[in-house]
């Protein structure tokens, strides 16, 4: 675990290549085109959604505009409205040179009855007594009207027309609304005397609450008012400002700015009326501009997330179905390679790989051809050395026996010369045979007498011999010169050396459905060691005791099978018994 | 033929999964959560004081985009009727509750069960006898006494005979106005207190008992009154008798009427609470305490003192005289 994990350390890319099998087709195909895809996928999403967030955050930022532009014509209207009132009152009295007639308040009755947001229309002398006012209203006992606000700034300030700050209206019984007052300095005549009065418009907040109200800025968002020194004077949670449980901050500046606040980004937009000092503030909330945002982020996110989930499944069974007869072939290749030329693949898969695994199954034909072929040209130019070889007769053998020829005709052994010269005419017939390769069994049987006949002599009788011969086997085919050269071998390795006299029994029979050939010795045996290897096949080995043997067991497997051959036991001091397996061919 | 088969299980894989996944899709961008259910729990409907912790409470209820539904007991006294309104607003599993309690003590069971229920429970205008609630949102009443107290030393001399006029027994929260107020008026050994007691929850009997008080024995020239209700009693016999600026009174609380008195100079002087702050930040801090946020354990929403002389300074206008449209 540790070394692992060292080596993972040492070089992490190889152990990653190594445990996904990185190089595989399927994993490259998969990975590769999930990247691709996601990858493409990410950019355009990403490009739309930055296009689509800055449009919305300018939408956003544009609407609060236009909205803030609306509510202040609204108001700029309604404030003008109102001064028209004050103006028309203006001019009513000042063409009216007796200011307390009837028609006078019947004319204030009906506008104060017509604009539901007047409270109160009042004229009020320079020296606070009521002059003329709309309603039926009775002036609170002792009220001081010199000191109120409104009275005071409408003396006091040149530019006549004035809003004032919101407050509770002080005059009138039964009536603590809260107002905006609108005070101008007029002149009227009381009998001869011009005097300096005080008109007064008092408006409630129905009209201003309406048009502030009536427009949303997403849920939370909202419009509020304030005069030149950022007092308040009109908010849609004016009580929670009143006690003092709220409170609104916010930068001497017109136009639009963000700003933080506990409550997350706000977009903050001021905005003068114009002909007073009002200033229209609408508070919108980026969390719910962004809000869209967020959602078609996550949106986004999660068609992503299943789309790559997708992309991988469909990729992955798509590589899978691409690699899948790759994967077969490259199986096939693998048992190929092991040695197994006897595959047929059946692919069927893509045009190509069903092109490339037809092109394999001839390639290996045609490979199993070639082999066959020269296993073939093999084994048929080793049987033709192994009978080019058998048919030499040993040069050795042949000088001695004639030698021994020679021997017994200069002792006048004719007898002897003509059983030698006869045994060796025969040998000889039977050995050539018409440069046949195959002769009877008889025939055969015939080769090996005529041998052991000429060797017995040459070795002065000092072995004995005993052929035996079914009868049923005798017209049978066997390869020649297969028992000759195994008889060599015991006599000049088995029989030469022994003190005894030796004895070779060598029979022919039918055992088990085969031909069996049986050569029986008393010689000195084989050293098992020896034993062990003579029959195994060597290269290049050509030279000493084994090679006859060696050579008969190969030509007979060449020519039957592996299920023929010699089989060879031996003791030493006891002798050897070879058995030779053929099969039994008739004609 | 196998290859037929992973290509169909293949394709019933992703026909089962897909409305998983777009399930998870809908469900991540589903933006809207059910708004927060609130229990309040008033003393009572009636009266201009808890109008105006119903308006805040609403005003609250909007900014913060829960649900708050009010209920109250039938009187101040009906202690029974607001165990029930508890129990019955923790079956339908609210969110939390925002308790006036009626009595200090009786109502801690039932406030305690709904803590035991999980519901956070806040209270506000008075008392009740648990440190297990969320936050207790009022007017100091200690502090409201003392500062009617010193009012009232400010207007009496040494021949004055006071009356204290107290409301509703069992309410922590005239009690501590009590003792609040005697904490000051002790310090003047010469003050003579000739009538303290409660008297019932309606202005009647807060009337005939003013009238019996000055016309009587007692010759009481200087009553305060410690709740809004017998203010009302008080002013109006004051008006009656004809005795206004004669009899120093002092009360409770802003209603129109004693506004009224106030002007026309019956009301000597008046403590006023907030109420509609009070219903605010406890809907408020109900919220911040259901978003899992530190809230304070005791908010004070203050008192001031307002007379007749600066009843229309711009700062007391706003106190006094709730913003209407």
């Amino acid at each position: 675990m540790n070394i692992k994990i060292k080596r993972f350390l040492k070089n992490p890319y190889n152990v990653a290549v190594n445990t996904f099998k990185v190089r595989g087709i399927q994993f490259i195909i998969t990975i590769s085109f999930t990247l691709i895809t996601v990858l493409a996928m990410l950019f355009v999403g990403i490009i739309i959604y930055s296009k689509y967030s800055i449009s919305l955050e300018e939408n956003a930022t544009l609407s609060t505009k236009q909205l803030v532009n609306q509510v202040n014509s609204n108001i700029e209207y309604y404030l003008k409205s109102t001064k028209e009132v004050s103006n028309l009152l203006d001019k009513k009295i000042y063409l009216n040179q007796h200011i307390s007639n009837s028609k006078l308040k019947d004319q204030m009755n009906v506008i104060q009855n017509i604009r539901g947001d007047i409270a109160s229309l009042a004229v009020f002398s320079d020296k606070g007594e009521l002059i003329i006012e709309s309603s039926t209203s009775v002036l609170k006992d002792k009220v001081n009207i010199i000191d109120q606000d409104w009275f005071k700034t409408a003396l006091n300030k040149s530019d006549n027309l004035k809003f004032s700050l919101p407050h509770v209206q002080n005059l009138f019984n039964g009536k603590h609304d809260w107002v905006v007052s609108l005070s101008r300095v007029i002149y009227f005549y009381k009998g001869n005397e011009r005097i300096r009065g005080v008109l007064l418009v008092d408006m409630n907040y129905s009209t201003i609450g309406q048009l502030c109200q009536n427009l949303s800025i997403g849920k939370r968002g909202y419009i509020y008012i304030v005069d030149s020194d950022n007092n308040i004077i009109y908010h849609p949670e004016q009580q929670l400002i009143n006690i003092g449980l709220k409170s609104e901050n916010r930068e001497d500046y017109l136009g639009s700015y963000l700003e933080n606040s506990d409550e997350g980004k706000r977009l903050v937009t001021i905005k003068t009326v114009n002909y007073t000092n009002w200033k229209v503030v609408a508070v919108a909330y980026m969390s719910e501009i962004l809000d869209f945002k967020k959602t078609s982020t996550n949106f986004i996110g999660w068609i992503l997330f299943v789309c790559i989930i997708l992309i991988i499944f469909i990729f992955g069974f798509i590589s899978a179905k691409i690699s899948h007869p790759i994967k077969q072939l490259e199986r096939s290749m693998k048992r190929v390679e092991a040695g197994d030329f006897n595959i047929y693949i059946d692919v069927k898969g893509e045009d190509e790989v069903e092109r490339l695994s037809t092109a394999f199954n001839l390639m290996i034909s045609k490979v199993r051809y070639l082999m066959g072929q020269i296993v073939i040209e093999q084994e048929a130019k080793r049987k033709s050395e192994l009978n080019a070889l058998q048919a030499q007769i040993n040069p050795h053998f042949l000088y001695n026996t004639l030698d021994s020829i020679v021997w017994m005709a200069e002792n006048k052994k004719n007898d002897g010369v003509i059983t030698m010269v006869t045994a060796l005419a025969k040998l000889f017939r039977i050995s050539i045979s018409r440069g046949q390769n195959i002769i009877t069994v008889r025939e055969e049987m015939e080769h090996v007498k005529n041998y052991l006949i000429i060797q017995k002599i040459r070795y002065k009788n000092k072995f004995e011999f005993e052929l035996i011969m079914q009868k049923e086997v005798q017209e049978y085919k066997t390869l020649k010169l297969i028992l000759q050269p195994l008889i060599e071998n015991s006599i000049y390795h088995g029989i030469e050396y022994m003190v005894d006299e030796g004895f070779i029994k060598i029979s022919a029979s039918i055992t088990n459905g085969k031909l069996l050939y049986e050569i029986c010795d008393n010689g000195l045996g084989i050293d098992p060691e020896k034993l062990k290897h003579l029959l195994e096949y060597k290269e290049k080995e050509n030279t000493g005791s084994g090679v006859g043997v060696k050579n008969v067991h190969e030509r007979i497997q060449l020519s039957y099978g592996t299920e023929f051959g010699l089989e060879i036991q031996s003791k030493i001091e006891e002798g050897t018994t070879i058995k030779i397996w053929l099969p039994l061919i008739k004609d | 033929m196998i290859k037929k088969n992973i290509l169909i299980i293949f394709l019933f894989f992703i026909l089962l999964i897909s409305p998983f996944l777009f399930g998870i899709v809908n469900l991540s961008t589903k933006g809207e959560v059910e708004p927060k259910k609130i229990s309040l729990i008033l003393k009572t409907q009636s009266g201009d004081y808890w109008r105006n912790v119903r308006m805040g409470a609403e005003v609250a209820a909007k900014e913060f985009n829960v649900k708050v539904d009010i209920t109250s007991s039938s009187e101040e006294t009906d202690i029974d009727g607001q165990i029930v309104l508890v129990k019955a607003a923790i079956e339908r599993k609210i969110d939390a509750l925002i308790l006036a309690p009626n009595h200090y003590n009786k109502l801690v069971d039932a406030s305690e069960k709904a803590i035991i229920n999980k519901i956070p429970v806040l209270v506000i205008d008075s008392k009740l006898n648990t440190n297990k609630i969320s936050s207790y949102i009022t007017t100091d009443n200690v502090k409201a006494g003392e500062v009617a107290g010193k009012k009232l030393i400010s207007l009496c001399n040494v021949n004055s005979r006071i009356a204290i006029i107290n409301y509703v027994e069992g309410a922590s929260n005239n009690k501590e106005r009590e003792k609040g107020l005697l904490s000051i008026t002790s310090k003047y050994p010469q003050m003579n207190v000739v009538y303290m007691d409660y008297v019932a929850s309606d202005s009647k009997s807060a009337s005939v008992l003013t009238k019996k008080l000055v016309l009587g024995d007692d010759k009481v020239n200087t009553i305060i009154a410690l709740n809004y209700i017998s203010s009302i009693g008080v002013a109006e016999a004051i008006d009656e008798m004809g005795l206004a600026g004669k009899v120093n009174v002092i009360t409770f609380d802003n209603t129109p009427e004693e506004i009224e008195f106030l002007e026309k100079g019956v009301i000597q002087a008046t403590v006023t609470q907030s109420p509609f702050g009070m219903g605010y930040l406890a809907v408020k801090y109900a919220v911040l305490n259901l978003q899992n946020k530190k809230i304070p354990s005791y908010v004070d929403t203050g008192v001031v003192v307002i007379d007749r002389a600066n009843m229309y300074k711009p700062e007391n206008q706003k106190i006094l005289f709730p913003f209407t449209q």
